[in-house]
């Protein structure tokens, strides 16, 4: 569903990316892990048109999308859940879940999309009026993730999703991600919290410094080196 | 310092609402477009007074003073959005759209008075002769009319912000443009629209201040200062606070000259920036 | 402790350009500019012998008079970037302390121009002493407020005696005759003031003051936190600026014979002090006289050939056309012509190849050098540390580590006094730095880098360094500041781009900019936040190499990272923060292996598998 080859992305003069490659099949739930600085931010931005490439080729559903305009990824059916939430926090919670619904395919089923976030994220309902920027840090990310559902995607991008949030908040997320994914949405979560990610993952790549530097299912790479060197370096 | 009658100061108050509107909608265009498109566009004003001399223009040979928003409307948000897809090309930090649009007014100063010289000019229309008489207090029609403009504007747009999908994006792309972006608003496009109307808005301001003020081109300056006072009380990027700024300004003023003398009447406005700007300077940003 | 630097390929020092002497080339070349300003002056003070027309006396005049408001304008504004738009007020204060003391206390005119002077001053200093305390207000906000300034003061003028509506007519006052005719008295007034202003200006470009003002305008913030005392500075500038403003006002005055609010408190006058900067060229001292010149050349030819309006007009198609392509303004523009053709920039003897330090750093080796208690720092409900206490021992590396939100980079930035702590102390050699001026504890002896790397980028590599030189370090000129940069740039391996701007740099060679910078204050503590991040492994191999000469060299370096090589490689000891506190500390190789940590970057899983190992 989604390839990338050798993907190469700066920012200015410092280079992020080294020529990342990785494939998604339909319906499956990503996850790269990797520490800090390894340039999993930069991936996900990229892969949402935030960011713009410097070599290398993004392929979505069979289309070329690498040149696509940052405003086009979202009507291509990618939706990004920014790192931070990035939630407008001067508008309302409802009017954030809207404007992940301006798309004209998303916005028909506006009403319908609502419903089903709400029957996602229940706590949600409450708060609806209240403005963006005082909810906590949980309940921020479950608008974050409402409003990237909002505009009906077929691949959820999500940028370290456990950042800031308890223990607890953290299984709930995750939780909630895994049901989307099981109705059919793909996902593609990039995370430092490595046993979360890896709980829920069909499939997973290390980054590390720029690169991939391991790929395989949970269970094989938790039995590797790869990971433990790349956080902790022993 | 001499208290006046209740009923002079009612009627000062009544035409501090009237300038605080007038106020207000010069100040709902700036507003707009430093809150929203981060450029503080200073030829607001001379566009304000290009239309008014427009105006003045077409009503002089024939058509009704209203009837020439009919043209205005149009012709200006055809230029505002001209002008700011040529400023587009270069990018220019909010500070130097000052200067720049400051170096714009000047060339627009000069080309109103090499058109219409720098006499006074009063547009003679048939709405300048009513007044009505509003429990004992005087309302002529020019000034009903422009608060009339100035409230139905600014609550149209309030609703334009509030209630619908462009008034969202609008709004979410100011507060966070990438993100926006990374959610399908077209930024440039919604940008062209907003210059436009607010550049519009200069337009109808215009047409109020034919109706209602004797014109000079260098009377373009004397409105900046407490137009930005308005802009700056009642925040950036919102569609009713310049007009309730802008009233409560009016207003002072009004009462201030009632009280003492006309020319203490700036005294309120800038001070009020001061205090404003010293007191809360992140409300600009 | 061994003091000798270990020598590496990388940083191999050429035998070359670096070590000429030019010394005395320089400074003669500093004091030919003053002395060209004087003998100019001295050259035009002739001019009225030449019985012109006294159309021309008024011409240059008016020209002089622009050169002495858009270059003291300049002072303040051009050098720091706080544009103001009140220099009206100040300017209208002059004229009228002149106006009212020889209209109402019939003082003799010459009198009345120090008094001109002193009030517009004084004014300026009780404006700055309020709005520069404020954090926030920069930019269009500081131009609105001064701008309001000027429409109050106007607005009180016109209502109180000393102006009361009817303007002040100085018909009846004496023109004192210097000079052959009645005008040329203005015009000599003008010229003395207007060299004054460029004397002034120039001085101040190639002082320390200067040098300050300039780190101001390219980033406040880090110009604090190396060493320069921002807020007492962008004073001084100001009271300078209006000072000159309140002279050329005073002069200005009897030249008028009739003063008014309406023609002094606009916005005319700023707008057009912007104008005549912007054009000529804000950061040099001689840039505003330029477009002083040009555009009162300009407006009076179009007045004089009755196109007064198309004047206006041209000026702002010229305004328009500088902002859009020369940004920079008319006078870098020629200078870059200039130096193209082949005029080497002068060059910095290196005052010693290896940098020794004077205190013996074997003593005292493994006190405690700093000692963070308690230290807390919340942002709007969020705590970034939450009572964190952290010893830092002297010539050790310290690393600092902890998973992203941890708390390290709030760290760095409260101890280098970015940040104001909320609660806590900090001890460094005995002192109490919690709470202190960020420009203070850069002169007590720590210096910090930036993981984004922040360079002055309107400044030379070398000036960025000679900045923390100066400010940081404490030394008195800036010739004396470049000579000490020139060898920290040698140190780290940056001599040849000495006179490079910061954006010509690569990122590794921006790092390692840094790097020197955070040297060449000599600091006892080097705070490092994740140096290495966005370096090839060649590059990380490089700077680790550096950070030991660093410590080599006797500094005490705290060291914020993330790639766990370098920090095994390097580290003498390291903390771990994990949600705004300290979760473990010890050597390297065991704190990496403890259970807490490891579950604090991975999670249970993985903590229990490697327990279970």
């Amino acid at each position: 569903m989604l390839e990338v080859r050798d993907l190469q992305v700066a920012y200015g003069q410092a280079p992020a990316l080294w020529g990342v490659t990785l494939k998604l099949q339909p319906k499956e739930l990503l996850c790269v892990v990797g520490p800090n600085g390894a340039g999993k931010t930069t991936l996900i931005n990229t892969l949402a048109g935030v960011l713009r490439s410097r070599a290398g080729r993004i392929e979505f559903e069979g289309r070329d999308i690498t040149a696509l305009p940052p405003h086009r990824f979202c009507e291509a059916g990618i939706a990004l859940v920014p790192e931070g939430r990035r939630l407008f926090g001067s508008m309302s919670v409802l009017e954030n879940l809207e404007i992940g619904s301006l798309m004209p395919a998303a916005k028909a089923k506006r009403a319908q999309s609502l419903a089903s976030v709400l029957a996602l994220f229940p706590a949600l309902k409450a708060k609806l009026a209240q403005a963006a920027g005082e909810l906590s840090g949980g309940q921020q990310q479950m608008v974050a993730i409402g409003r990237a559902l909002m505009a009906c995607p077929r691949l959820l991008l999500l940028d370290e999703p456990s950042l800031g949030l308890s223990p607890l908040i953290v299984t709930e997320m995750f939780s909630a991600i895994g049901r989307v994914n099981a109705e059919g949405t793909a996902v593609l979560l990039v995370e430092q919290n490595v046993s979360m990610a890896l709980r829920v993952a069909d499939r997973a790549y290390v980054l590390e410094e720029g690169r991939m530097v391991a790929e395989g299912s949970p269970d094989e790479l938790m039995r590797r080196d790869e990971i433990r060197r790349a956080y902790l370096g022993v | 310092m001499t208290w006046p009658s209740a009923t002079l100061l009612a009627q000062s108050v009544l035409s501090g609402v009237f300038v605080g509107a007038l106020y207000g909608l010069l100040g709902l265009g700036l507003s707009l477009s430093w809150g929203l498109l981060r450029l503080i566009n200073l030829a607001h004003f001379a566009f304000a007074f290009l239309a008014a001399y427009l105006c003045y223009q077409m009503a002089t040979m024939g058509m009704d003073a209203l009837a020439t928003l009919l043209v205005i409307v149009p012709l200006f948000f055809a230029i505002g959005a001209a002008l700011h897809w040529a400023m587009a090309r270069f990018s220019i930090t909010p500070f130097n759209s000052l200067l720049l649009t400051f170096g714009l007014t000047g060339i627009i100063e000069a080309l109103i008075q090499s058109i219409w010289t720098a006499d006074f000019r009063k547009l003679e229309s048939a709405y300048g002769e009513h007044r009505f008489k509003v429990a004992g207090l005087f309302v002529p029609l020019p000034e009903l009319i422009t608060l009339l403009l100035a409230v139905g504007l600014s609550f149209a747009v309030w609703a334009v912000l509030r209630y619908t999908d462009l008034g969202r994006a609008l709004r979410a792309s100011a507060e966070d443009p990438a993100v926006a972006a990374a959610f399908g608003i077209n930024q440039r496009r919604n940008a062209l629209l907003l210059a436009g109307t607010c550049s519009a808005l200069a337009g109808v301001a215009g047409v109020c201040l034919a109706l209602g003020f004797t014109l000079a081109p260098s009377q373009i300056y004397a409105w900046i200062g407490v137009v930005f006072a308005a802009v700056m009380l009642g925040g950036l990027g919102r569609a009713l606070a310049p007009l309730a700024a802008g009233v409560v300004i009016g207003v002072s003023e009004a009462v201030t000259m009632a009280v003492t003398a006309p020319s203490w009447a700036p005294l309120v406005s800038f001070t009020l920036l001061i205090a404003i700007l010293l007191f809360r300077p992140g409300r600009a940003a | 402790m061994n003091t000798t630097v270990r020598a590496e390929p990388v940083e191999a020092l050429p035998a070359g350009p670096g070590l000429r002497q030019t010394q005395p080339e320089r400074w003669s070349g500093q004091w030919r500019t003053a002395a060209a300003i004087v003998a100019v002056a001295v050259a035009l003070a002739f001019v009225p012998m030449l019985g012109l027309p006294a159309f021309y006396d008024s011409l240059l005049y008016l020209i002089l008079h622009w050169i002495v408001l858009a270059t003291s304008w300049n002072i303040l504004s051009g050098y720091t970037g706080y544009f103001s738009f009140g220099h009206g007020a100040f300017f209208g204060a002059g004229l009228y302390t002149s106006a009212t003391l020889m209209a109402r206390l019939d003082w003799p005119f010459l009198a009345t121009l120090p008094m001109a002077a002193l009030v517009a001053c004084v004014l300026g200093l009780g404006v700055g002493a309020i709005v520069f305390r404020v954090k926030g207000i920069r930019g269009e906000v500081f131009a609105l407020l001064t701008l309001a300034v000027t429409f109050v003061l106007g607005t009180v003028i016109v209502n109180t005696p000393i102006d009361g509506g009817n303007g002040v007519s100085l018909a009846a006052v004496a023109v004192p005759r210097i000079g052959p005719t009645a005008s040329s008295t203005f015009y000599l007034l003008a010229l003395a003031a207007a060299a004054l202003t460029l004397l002034v200006a120039w001085a101040i470009s190639v002082t320390k003051l200067g040098a300050g003002l300039f780190a101001i305008h390219d980033d406040e913030d880090a110009a604090e936190v190396m060493g320069v005392p921002t807020y007492r500075y962008k004073l001084i500038a100001l009271a300078i600026s209006c000072a000159l403003a309140g002279l050329a006002g005073g002069i200005h005055a009897l030249f008028l014979n009739y003063v008014t609010v309406g023609e002094v408190f606009t916005i005319t006058v700023p707008l057009t002090v912007v104008l005549m900067s912007v054009l000529g060229g804000s950061r040099h001292w001689a840039g505003p006289a330029i477009g002083a010149v040009a555009i009162t050349l300009l407006l009076y030819s179009f007045t004089a050939a009755n196109h007064a309006v198309a004047g206006k007009a041209m000026v702002g198609v010229v305004l328009i056309a500088a902002i859009l392509f020369m940004p920079e303004g008319v006078l870098p523009r020629l200078q870059r012509l200039l130096m193209r053709r082949g005029r080497a920039p002068a060059v910095v003897p290196v005052a010693t190849v290896e940098p020794s330090r004077g205190a013996e750093p074997a003593a005292g080796q493994g006190d405690v050098l700093l000692r963070a208690t308690r230290l807390a720092k919340s942002f709007r409900g969020v705590q970034a540390l939450a009572g964190v206490d952290v010893e830092v021992r002297r010539g050790e590396i310290l690393g600092l580590l902890g998973p992203n939100g941890s708390g390290k980079s709030t760290f760095i930035n409260v101890v280098s006094g970015h940040y104001v702590p909320s609660g806590g102390s900090i001890v460094f050699e005995g002192q109490e730095l919690a709470g202190r001026e960020a420009h203070r504890i850069a002169r007590a002896g720590i210096a910090r880098t930036y993981q984004i790397p922040r360079p002055f980028g309107g400044q030379s590599v070398l000036d960025n360094v000679a900045l923390a030189a100066l400010f940081g370090g404490g030394l008195g000129s800036p010739a004396a500041a470049r000579r000490e940069a020139m060898t920290w740039l040698a140190f780290a391996g940056l001599q040849d781009k000495a006179h490079a701007r910061p954006d010509e740099l690569n990122l590794h060679q921006r790092k390692f900019l840094e790097l020197a910078r955070a040297l060449a204050s000599r600091p006892r503590l080097v705070l490092l936040d994740e140096v290495l991040c966005g370096l090839t492994p060649a590059e990380i191999d490089a700077a680790v190499a550096l950070v030991r000469r660093i410590r080599d060299q006797g500094a005490t370096v705290v060291f914020v990272e993330h790639v766990m090589r370098a920090v095994m490689a390097l580290t003498d000891r390291v903390v771990v923060f994990d949600h705004g506190e300290l979760l473990a500390e010890g050597s390297p190789a065991e704190v990496m292996q403890r259970p807490e940590v490891m579950f604090a970057y991975l999670g249970q899983a993985h903590a229990s598998e490697r327990s279970d190992a």
